[in-house]
């Protein structure tokens, strides 16, 4: 299990010391680029970050969102968590910062702006799709070893993340989740489950749908709810 | 040539006999042997040379006159056979077989002495002249030429099926005669028999047996019926064995099992009053095993005996689990369980043969019924604690056994077993320490078979409590032989040690013994505790007994037993004469509601009113005063004084239970969970499921819903994942 990290390491290193000069060459001359890029985009970093913690916090991604002129809770910020794989919720660190920014290759505010539709329709790509989703969950765990998110969290998340794609059956399911009693918080299987099942099951009728597989219980009930009404 | 010699020396040369064949020389042959058949049909045998008959067919053989020789005898045969069947034609009535059978000796011994005179034509002529050899000839003959004459065949079929039907109405008849008839249609042949004799009797037999079978049905109860057709099946094979062909016996026997049966069988078997379930009701085993010996050839015979008695069992089922007079008594229902068992045990091995089918479907209806009623589980253990309490003490082994294993078969159509469980622990955990003692062997023998039946596990705690009965026993010898001396004086002490995870008993705390008391139970602690370092005891005031001598002022004596509660509070009635309530909790430290129920006991039931309680009314309060009730009056001279239960704590009790079980099924549901996903590593969701349910069903029924519900919980903590690609597939995460 651990051998397929290390080789993916040696591989890395043998292709940069085989490149020939003419790669060389190029890369002197971006080389110098590069690092202007990396500059700038430091130095965007501090203009938002807090002083004493080194990192950008609420109020610096506050500041971060005027600037680009689109709410702090807008969906095109979580994605651009996505990107920098921020791991705590609210706060962008050096590193996550550079790595999305370089990856977006935005090194100033109105670059960034400007890459911000393509950075949704990188993320709206089914195969990242998944992926960004299951970040969107992730993120939102603040506590250590948390492992579900409150209901009332939950419906905020879904409208944000799947509230354009599917928004019937996230309504739906918002209003029964803010129904039921049974479940007081949701796991990252149920998560999960639900997106599967947005995408799979057809809608509004549920024909396809088979309660002896193996869906989460809570869609079990989800559907048998939607059924009886 | 010979040449002549002086010796006389002469060959001999072989005879050659010239015999002149033309066919003036052939003709001649023949009417030789026309005129020997000839007098063979007319008796006159006896004058012939057996000898010279066969060298004259030998020479035509030989001089390839075999045609001649063969049409020849065909036609003088013949026009013999048309002369006989003239014969046989004109005889009517009685005597028209006898006169046949007479022909067809006839027949038969010439028949016999031409064949021998033309062996050397069957050798060597019939063989390459495809001809029948000449016994056949002869047979077909007969047959073309009598047997088949429209005059003589009619007659014959009737005949025969006419007599036979004579006899089927109770008359007697020849049977020699129809024995040699239907043997001469034999010799003939298979198709001869069947096209003269079988298919039409064949045919009437239907038709008789129609007619009677229509008449019996309206005239007779089912029994009755069945005996009839049993009476006629045994005639019709008596009938083939004695004068015809036996491969008919099977033929005519599904003839009357169709007509008689098969055609009937839904009204017999539902007929009122005397039908199937009449006969089960009243146990008749000899017609049920007539019945099935009957409508076992019968297709779907045998199924419609099951269905109807499945579903009579069902019903009747059904109605005794939810009988309410019976529900007011555990003992009595399931006595009434068990005895509808043996009723059917008994009908399946009398009269239906031990069948296989019909004891799964048996077994089936019964576990279906049962648990119809989820109150069977606790009324079987009741009725084990009933038995345990007072019938199993001084009964033999044997007959011990006997009733256990009746009730193991029960027990074994129980679906939640585990609520059994409980029920029973509880029960025997009253047995055991009510002091009234109870049968152990039996006690014993019964956990043994449950162990057998469920496993180790079902039954390791109930082999605990008995374990500790006996070692507590022991604990106590040792503690008065060793301190017998010294303690003299005091009350006796009787100690049941119980280890607290066996019991179904939650620890209480304890209350203020008397002083008298005290000392003892101190010494028997530091006794345990000598020989069993490192345990911790606790006295569990809310159980045990006492037995107190109690003298009124009177001068009534009696002896009363009493629960440790109870007896803790009489004890302070030797210092004074009254007590509040509230001085009566503070002396004893017994919590409030037992207190309150101990002096309701003594003070407020008829006969047992040890104590006096101002004011009189039923319940406790805080105020109340309590005094020794001097004019306490029972004709025993031992009284028992028990601890009243209201009523209503006995539905949350049952309440409490079932929830107990589910709570524990929890765990069992993911263990089941966990040890199957470890061996398979990768399973899919519905295989799983049905392994799951597989392996708790000895304990119970596991809901598909509960177990989902676990499954996600093994995932939440990491336990199980779903596969990345296949969505049904679960994985063992090691």
């Amino acid at each position: 299990m651990r051998r397929g990290s290390s080789k993916k390491g040696s591989t890395n290193s043998t292709t940069t010391s085989t490149n020939s000069s003419a790669m060389d060459l190029f890369r002197s001359a971006s080389g110098k680029a590069a690092t202007k890029e990396l500059e700038r985009i430091d130095q965007l970093f501090y203009k938002y970050s807090n002083e004493s913690s080194g990192m950008i916090d609420p109020e610096g991604i506050e500041y971060l969102c005027s600037d680009l002129e689109v709410e702090h809770t807008d969906v095109r910020i979580l994605m651009l968590a996505w990107k920098m794989q921020a791991e705590k919720q609210g706060y962008f660190t050096l590193e996550e910062w550079r790595k999305g920014l370089k990856a977006l290759h935005a090194d100033a505010i109105v670059k960034l702006k400007k890459v911000l539709p393509e950075l949704e329709n990188e993320v709206r790509r089914p195969s990242n799709y998944v992926d960004f989703y299951s970040y969107a969950f992730r993120y939102c765990l603040t506590e250590e070893k948390q492992k579900s998110i409150d209901i009332e969290s939950i419906c905020e998340l879904l409208e944000l993340v799947l509230g354009s794609q599917f928004p019937q059956q996230v309504d739906l399911y918002i209003q029964y989740l803010k129904t039921q009693i049974d479940y007081k918080v949701i796991n990252m299987d149920q998560w999960m489950g639900f997106y599967r099942f947005c995408n799979e099951i057809s809608f509004p009728d549920f024909s396809n749908y088979d309660e002896e597989l193996a869906w989460p219980l809570i869609l079990d009930n989800f559907v048998d709810w939607v059924k009886s009404k | 040539m010979s040449r002549s010699q002086s010796k006389t020396n002469f060959q001999i040369e072989a005879y050659k006999h010239k015999v002149v064949v033309d066919s003036k020389y052939a003709d001649r042959i023949w009417r030789l042997l026309e005129h020997a058949i000839n007098e063979i049909y007319n008796q006159n045998a006896s004058g012939l040379s057996f000898e010279e008959l066969y060298r004259n067919a030998y020479n035509m053989v030989l001089h390839k006159y075999g045609e001649k020789l063969y049409t020849g005898v065909a036609s003088t045969m013949t026009s013999h056979l048309v002369i006989m069947s003239k014969c046989v034609e004109n005889v009517h009535g009685e005597m028209f077989l006898d006169e046949l059978h007479n022909k067809w000796v006839e027949h038969n011994k010439a028949l016999r002495m031409i064949c021998d005179i033309l062996m050397y034509m069957d050798r060597s002529y019939v063989p390459g002249s495809h001809k029948r050899p000449a016994r056949e000839l002869g047979l077909n003959l007969w047959r073309d030429n009598v047997i088949h004459l429209t005059g003589i065949q009619t007659q014959l079929q009737n005949t025969l099926l006419h007599l036979i039907h004579k006899e089927r109405t109770g008359q007697v008849i020849n049977r020699g005669i129809m024995r040699n008839t239907i043997k001469m249609l034999m010799d003939l042949g298979p198709p001869v028999y069947q096209v003269n004799f079988e298919r039409p009797f064949l045919e009437a037999s239907r038709e008789f047996y129609k007619v009677e079978s229509r008449e019996f049905i309206e005239c007779c109860d089912c029994g009755n019926y069945l005996q009839r057709v049993e009476a006629r099946l045994n005639e019709e094979m008596d009938r083939v064995s004695c004068y015809l062909n036996p491969k008919s016996e099977v033929k005519i026997t599904n003839v009357v099992e169709k007509e008689m049966i098969a055609n009937h069988m839904t009204r017999l078997v539902h007929m009122e009053h005397s039908g199937l379930v009449n006969m089960i009701l009243d146990d008749k085993y000899e017609d049920l095993r007539r019945m099935y010996n009957l409508f076992r050839p019968v297709p779907n015979g045998l199924s419609t005996i099951q269905e109807v008695m499945t579903s009579y069992l069902r019903e009747t089922g059904i109605q005794l689990v939810n009988d309410p007079e019976k529900l007011k008594d555990p003992v009595e229902f399931v006595q009434g369980l068990l005895n509808k068992k043996d009723k059917y045990d008994k009908i399946i091995t009398l009269a239906f043969n031990n069948d296989r089918n019909f004891q799964n479907a048996m077994n089936s209806t019964f576990e279906f019924f049962i648990n119809c009623n989820p109150q069977s589980h606790e009324y079987i253990s009741l009725f084990v604690d009933d038995k345990m309490r007072k019938d199993f003490k001084g009964v033999s082994e044997t007959d011990v056994e006997v009733v256990l294993d009746k009730l193991m078969m029960v027990f074994r159509y129980l679906h939640e077993k585990d609520i059994f469980e409980k029920y029973y622990k509880q029960h025997l955990a009253k047995r055991l320490l009510s002091g009234k003692g109870t049968s152990e062997d039996a006690e014993r023998s019964l956990v043994l078979k449950l162990k057998t039946e469920c496993g180790y596990q079902f039954t390791s705690k109930l082999e605990g409590m008995l374990t500790d009965m006996k070692t507590s026993r022991d604990i106590i010898d040792g503690f008065y032989l060793n301190h017998g001396a010294e303690l003299g004086d005091s009350p006796g002490l009787l100690v049941q040690v119980l280890t607290t995870n066996s019991w179904p008993i939650q620890p209480s705390g304890t209350c203020n013994l008397p002083a008298e008391l005290t000392s003892l139970c101190d010494k028997f602690r530091s006794y345990y505790l000598g020989t069993h370092s490192g345990r911790r005891l606790s006295w569990q005031t809310s159980m045990g007994t006492a037995d107190i001598k109690v003298r009124f002022v009177n001068g009534q004596r009696h002896e009363l037993n009493v629960s440790t509660y109870q007896m803790c509070v009489l004890m302070l009635f030797n210092d004074t004469d009254q007590l509040t309530y509230t001085e009566l909790e503070r002396a004893t430290g017994i919590p409030s509601l037992d207190l309150k129920r101990s002096l309701q006991s003594m003070a407020c039931v008829k006969g047992k009113n040890v104590l006096r309680k101002e004011p009189m009314s039923k319940d406790v309060k805080d105020g109340d005063v309590f005094f020794v009730n001097e004019k306490f009056t029972n004709k025993f001279f031992k009284v028992k004084i028990g601890t009243m239960i209201t009523q209503n704590e006995t539905e949350p009790e049952k309440h409490k239970i079932r929830e107990r079980v589910e709570e524990d099924r929890k765990p069992q549901i993911e263990a089941a969970i966990v040890r199957i996903m470890k061996a398979r590593r990768v399973l899919d969701h519905n295989n799983l499921m049905a392994e799951v349910i597989k392996q708790l069903q000895p304990r119970f029924l596991a809901n598909p819903i509960e177990i989902k519900k676990r499954i996600e919980s093994l995932i939440e903590r990491d336990f199980l994942e779903r596969d990345g690609s296949h969505r049904k597939l679960y994985r063992y995460i090691a």
